[in-house]
Parts: C-alpha cells; structure tokens; sequence
C-alpha cells in the first residue's frame, strides 16, 4: 500500500498527463457517433501497431547500441517489396534462393577461417594486403555467378509485365476463384555457378576474418565453433541443394496453395530474411564503427538512401497493390460478416462491428499483428536470459561486458531482431498501405515521434507513443470530415490534411514540454 | 613471490589523454592490495585497464601467467575477474535476483554460492525481487560487490566500495570483503584511508599516472610524510 503511494507520487506528472489524454480521448468520441467511433479507433489502431513495428526495432537497437538507424524506414519498405515478391512471384524468390543460401553458407564458414587463420604466420605486408584482393575476388565471383544465374522476373516499370500487372493478375484471379496461373521455368542454372557462390561467401569470409586478425594483438585462445553454426551452415545447404534440384515442383506447389499459406510463408520468409540483413549488416557496416557516432548516422542515412534506389531498379518507381489474401476480399452474398463464424464462412473483407463495416485485413487482423509482437518482444525481455542482458546493456553495456558476456554477439542479435520486426511491419503493411518506394520515409518520422513521446531507449515507451500517435491522426482525419464544433466559431472547424501531421508533433512538443524524457523514459 | 596479477609498467590513454604513464602492480595470490592515491591520479583507469574496458597502448598485464592487454573485457572477465566498479554500477531496471542471475557463467551458479553470498549480505536475500532502483545506497554497493561473486572468480577489482556510504555500512562492507578474501584476491581502490589500511596487506601509491610507491600497509600506516605528501592525510 506505501509502496504504491510512493509510486503514484514519484509519477504523478506522467498519470496526469495520461488523465488529460484520456479525458481529450473521451470528448473525442462523443464528437462522432458509435459506429464513426468505433472505426476511427480500429483504424488508429492499426496505424499504431504499424508504427511500432518499426519504432520496435529502432528502439531496441537504439537503446542497447546507441546507434540511430536511420535505415529503418527503408528496411520496412524493403521489407515489404520482398514480402510482395515471396507472396505474388514465389517462383523468383524460388530462383534466387540457391546462389544467396550458398554464398551466406560461404560466409558463416568465417569462425572457422578465425581458428585456420589463427594458426598461421604471414609478413606484415602480405598480411595486410591478401583480405582486400580476397573481397575483391569475392565481389568479382558473385557478380559472375548472378550474371550467369537464370532468374525468372518481372520488368520493373512495365504496366503489364512489370510486378503491377502480376498483381493485378492475382487479384483478379482470386476474385474469379481461378487456380494461378504458373509462370514458365526459367531453366535450371549452371552448378559452376552454385561452386562460385559457395566459393564468394568462403572467400569473402576468409577476407574479412583476415581484416578482423590485424587489429588482434594475439591469439588469445581458439575459440570452438559453436554447434548452431553447424547447424544453420546445414540447414542452408539444405535449402540451397532443394530449391536448385526441386524448383520447377516446388513452384508449382507455391503457386497452388491458398493465399493464406502464401502470405503467411511471405510473412516467416520476411522475417528470416530481414534478421539475416540485420545480421549482416551489423557485422560488415555497424561493428566496425565501433563508438563513432557520427559515422553511425551518415552510413544508416546512405544505406536508406542507397535501399531507395534499389528497390526503384528491382521493382520499379510505380506505385503498386498487394492483393489482400483470399481469406479477407469477399464480397459477395452474406457480406459483410456479422459475426466471427459468418466470416469465416464467407470469407468477407467487411464484418460489422456496432453497425459500422470494419475491414478485416485492415483493422483487424494488422492489429492481432501488432499485438502478437507486443507481447512475444515483451516475453522475451523480461522472462529470458538473453532479455535480460538486453536490459542490463540498455543502461550499461560496458558493465555487462565486463561481467564476461559476449556483448558483441548480442548487439548483432538484437540488431538482427529490430530489422527483422521492421520487415515484418512491411509485410504486414504492404496489402494495407500499397507499395511505393517512398512509403517507408514518413513511417520512420512518425514512429520517432512515437518515440519521442514514449520515451527513446524505452521499449513499452515505444508501444504507447505508436499508440498515442496513431489513434491522434486517425481521429484528427475523422474529424476532417465531422468537423469539431467550437464555441467561438460559427461553422464547426474541419482540419485541413496538413494538421494531420502537424498534430502528432504537436502532440509531441507538448508531452516533451512536461515530461523531457518523454512518457515512459528513465530521469538521466 | 607468487603473483596472480602483474601489471608491468602499462600506458593508458583515453582519447588524446595519457592517463596512465607508467604504473606498475603485483597483486600477490590471496592478499588484498590497495591502489591509494588523490582523485584524479589513475586508479580506476588502471581497474578498467586490468578489465579491458580502457586496453593499456603499452606494457604488459598478467594474469595467472597470461597476457591479457589488448583482450576483449567478455574475454578478460571469463578467466575470472570479477569487476566492482565505482558508483555501485547495478542494473537499475533488473531485480536484485537478475542483477544476481546475469553474472553467472555457467547455469546453476547462483543456486551454488547463495548460501556464501546470502551469508555475506543478508539483507541482498530479503530484497531479492525488488528492482534495482528501489535498493539504498549500501544495498546497492552490497548489490554490485555480490554481483562479483557469483563466477568462480580468483580476483576481483573493487573500485572504491566506501564512496558515500554511511560508517555504520562501511564496517559492514569492510567485514564482508574481509570475508571474501578468505577465498579470493582483491585489488582495491580506496580514497579512504581508514577502510584501505583496515582491509588491504600491501599497497601501490599512483600519482599523475605514474606508480610512485609501494609496500606493506603496516609501514604505510606510520609513514607520515609519505601519507601527507601523497594523500594528503595526516
């Protein structure tokens, strides 16, 4: 009981901060009616579980490592041109999977090039110079086997062949309830290729390993390679040798499932995929940079810029849809859904929620989303070991170094994991907000502000401030169309598009005025 | 003589800084030594040096019989050094029982030495579910000296346990490092001279970087010029 007056004290400007938003909350939905309430909330709902996935991953990654990844906005555009691509043209992603398992294979191979390199003595000079003719030939190697490496895709910027038109072809396809059509075999490609790849991963590894050594003073101990190493270098040759000598079944298979399989397999591809890049790019860009801030910002800012450009050759500068998976488009008798077991009969895109139509895909099933992450990232900083040193290391990650964690190997982990939910939110985004190169830039401004508002290094700070933000631009375009009636003016004022935005830095600037550290952040 | 820790004439810098320009420690098996000195003179860089959180640019560290400069801290501490730093350095945001749980090295550590550790501080066992932030001063200072033990260390760096706390705390802590030494060696940094006297057996004077000064406490203790030139005690 005392220690719960001492805890209402100690937070007393943060309960009154929460009061006036409820209070502000409340006369917000006595402006509208039920139904108008109900989808405005569903609607802020969903917008906020797509900020915080992104501000998520930035979050953490900022808390423990100090570094502002200015590339998150990117990654979730990424994120989401990769889940269209695992979704709507399996048959690609099918096609590149052999060459990029086994390069990445080649390039796990670097602890054990760490022990073999460890053993060896070479002149100053030649110790000096083999790493970066190695990076060089394992550039030259990869971009031989890609040239060489048959791949069937689409045209970017063509409306018909470019990857527009195989979304419209799906979507009409679904709505037609036609089986997909199966695009023709791309031939098998050469196996010299498959050694290359293997052999730029192995080569390129050896190279960095041969860079990492230099700055060693002495081979300390060997350190054995760890069993999940073995295990992971399996399981990609796995894929590798299956998805070369099985592609043209395994197609046809893809392209036979529901789309619900489709888009769940894009999801869990999505999420491997983006904890890979996270992965690679902490090891290659981020570690080296060890504590040098400045650098920290101008190379997550290039490689948004760089992921931009991309993304505009691969799939073009046009703005594309991603068909909505056959579970959430019905439409025909029977819709919208009333209740839960008449949607699943019919499969609407619509149910009813107090008299208003609330979009399934849209207002639901992104925010189950959203919520699945809340409480899986929860679980996991605060009922694991692992979660645990990412507490720990927040607030001091020297500290925790010293107490003879390996705190290096969590950086890259929890790296991998902020990418990884970030390419998620793309995914998860795309049948939602449509594709376009730019949709990335104003979700990092918006999940900031998120931030900003809930606190920057804080996790759950991260959740309240997406909902705060997401809920207040929902409502402020709601009322766009209401209008609030105020007492000194004589037509109710509608906000104009612009006040969208500016609202939540308002919002923004407000909450930092009374609390700097933001909601839920720690007094420095 | 038999030494667990040889620092041989290391140079530190920090930044453009030249910290440490010079300073030379054995720290011999089972006995507590005391790194004494005025603020600012380089004891706690050289604890951090010894740890790998600032690597010494020139010298030597020896630890039972390996060199460890220029070694990662995860790598350093793993051998079995324990690090108590300065400001009683606890996870705030982690419970007494985690801040315990995440030193451990092996699984099952903590169940092992709690009996030791509780005996140490009794206070730790009651307070084992609040948060870090919640803890006084001396349970924090106890918190992070606990921390330490839970490894299998044979040394421990402690950087000035005595710092802000009440004297009735501090005899408690110089009772419960006492103990511990029983078992394990300790280099100590101290700007109290009472608590350093009390506890350690030898000690190494640092001025401006450099290890001026060295013997045995009982000496120190009597040595009153060397006491006021170099700490300013009487």
């Amino acid at each position: 009981m005392k220690g719960l007056l001492v805890s209402l004290r100690k937070n007393r400007t943060l309960l009154i901060v929460l009061a006036v938003l409820l209070v502000l909350f409340l006369l917000a939905i006595q402006g509208l009616g039920t139904p108008a309430w109900v989808i405005t909330l569903l609607r802020g709902l969903s917008l906020s579980a797509i900020i915080f996935l992104v501000a998520a991953g930035f979050s953490l990654i900022f808390g423990l490592m100090d570094v502002m990844n200015f590339a998150h906005g990117t990654l979730f555009m990424i994120g989401a041109y990769v889940g269209w691509s695992a979704y709507v043209r399996p048959d690609t992603v099918l096609d590149l999977l052999p060459p990029v398992a086994l390069l990445a294979a080649g390039l796990l191979l670097q602890p054990v090039w760490n022990a073999l390199l460890g053993r060896i003595r070479l002149p100053d000079l030649a110790a000096r110079i083999w790493p970066w003719v190695g990076l060089l030939l394992a550039a030259a190697l990869l971009v031989g086997v890609l040239v060489g490496w048959p791949v069937s895709r689409w045209v970017p910027g063509n409306p018909t062949t470019g990857p527009g038109g195989d979304s419209l072809v799906l979507d009409l396809a679904l709505d037609a309830n036609l089986p997909r059509r199966v695009p023709a075999s791309s031939g098998r490609g050469p196996v010299w290729a498959l050694v290359g790849a293997l052999a730029a991963g192995a080569v390129g590894a050896a190279s960095l390993a041969g860079l990492s050594r230099r700055q060693q003073a002495s081979d300390f101990h060997h350190r054995r390679i760890a069993w999940h190493t073995w295990l992971v270098l399996g399981l990609l040759l796995f894929i590798a040798i299956g998805a070369y000598l099985a592609n043209d079944g395994l197609t046809e298979w893809l392209y036979g499932l529901h789309t619900m399989w489709m888009f769940m397999i894009a999801l869990l591809f999505g999420v491997v995929f983006g904890a890979l890049l996270g992965g690679v790019m902490e090891v290659t860009l981020i570690r080296p940079l060890h504590d040098r801030p400045i650098y920290y910002l101008m190379i997550t800012l290039g490689l948004g810029v760089v992921g931009i450009e991309l993304v505009q050759a691969l799939w073009g500068r046009t703005e594309f849809t991603v068909p909505r998976p056959a579970l959430f488009r019905g439409s025909g008798p029977g819709c919208p859904a009333t209740d839960l077991a008449s949607w699943l009969q019919n499969h609407c895109s619509t149910i009813l929620v107090f008299g208003g139509r609330v979009r399934i895909y849209e207002e639901i099933f992104v925010i189950l989303v959203g919520l699945v992450v809340l409480v899986a990232v929860t679980l996991l900083l605060q009922r694991t070991r692992l979660g645990m040193i990412i507490r720990a290391g927040v607030q001091d990650s020297e500290m925790v170094e010293a107490l003879g964690i390996n705190v290096r190997r969590v950086f890259t982990l929890v790296f991998a994991l902020g990418v990884a939910l970030a390419v998620l939110g793309g995914v998860v985004a795309g049948p939602r907000m449509g594709l376009s190169p730019a949709m990335g830039e104003s979700l990092l401004l918006l999940s900031l502000i998120a931030m900003a508002i809930g606190g920057l290094t804080s996790f759950p700070g991260a959740a309240v401030g997406s909902l705060l933000v997401g809920l207040l631009q929902q409502f402020i375009t709601a009322y766009s169309g209401v209008g609030i009636k105020l007492p000194f003016l004589a037509e109710p004022f509608k906000p104009t598009p612009p006040l969208v935005p500016a609202s939540t830095v308002l919002l923004m600037v407000i909450i930092l005025l009374v609390l700097p550290q933001g909601l839920l952040g720690r007094k420095e | 003589m038999d030494n667990l820790l040889e620092i041989r004439d290391i140079h530190t810098y920090i930044g453009q800084f030249h910290i440490l320009q010079g300073v030379s420690v054995e720290v011999p098996r089972g006995k507590i030594v005391a790194l004494l000195g005025r603020n600012g003179a380089g004891k706690t860089t050289t604890l951090k040096s010894v740890i790998g959180l600032t690597p010494p640019r020139q010298g030597q560290i020896l630890f039972d019989g390996l060199e460890i400069q220029g070694q990662r801290p995860f790598d350093i501490a793993a051998l079995g050094i324990g690090y108590v730093p300065e400001h009683r350095a606890i996870f705030r945001d982690l419970s007494v029982g985690e801040n315990l749980r995440i030193a451990e090295r092996k699984r099952g550590e903590l169940a092992r030495k709690a009996d030791f550790i509780f005996g140490l501080f009794p206070d730790l066992k009651r307070l084992i579910k609040l948060p870090g932030t919640h803890l006084s001063g001396g349970q924090q200072q106890m918190l992070a000296v606990a921390r330490a033990l839970v490894p299998d260390n044979k040394l421990l760096l402690i950087d000035e346990p005595s710092e802000g706390l009440a004297p009735v705390i501090i005899e408690q802590l110089i009772e419960a490092i006492r103990k511990l030494s029983a078992e394990t060696t300790v280099l100590l940094v101290e700007q109290n001279f009472r608590v350093a006297s009390h506890l350690a057996e030898s000690y190494v004077i640092i001025e401006e970087g450099r290890s001026v000064r060295s013997g045995a406490m009982a000496d120190l203790v009597n040595d009153r010029e060397t006491l006021h030139r170099y700490l300013g005690a009487a």
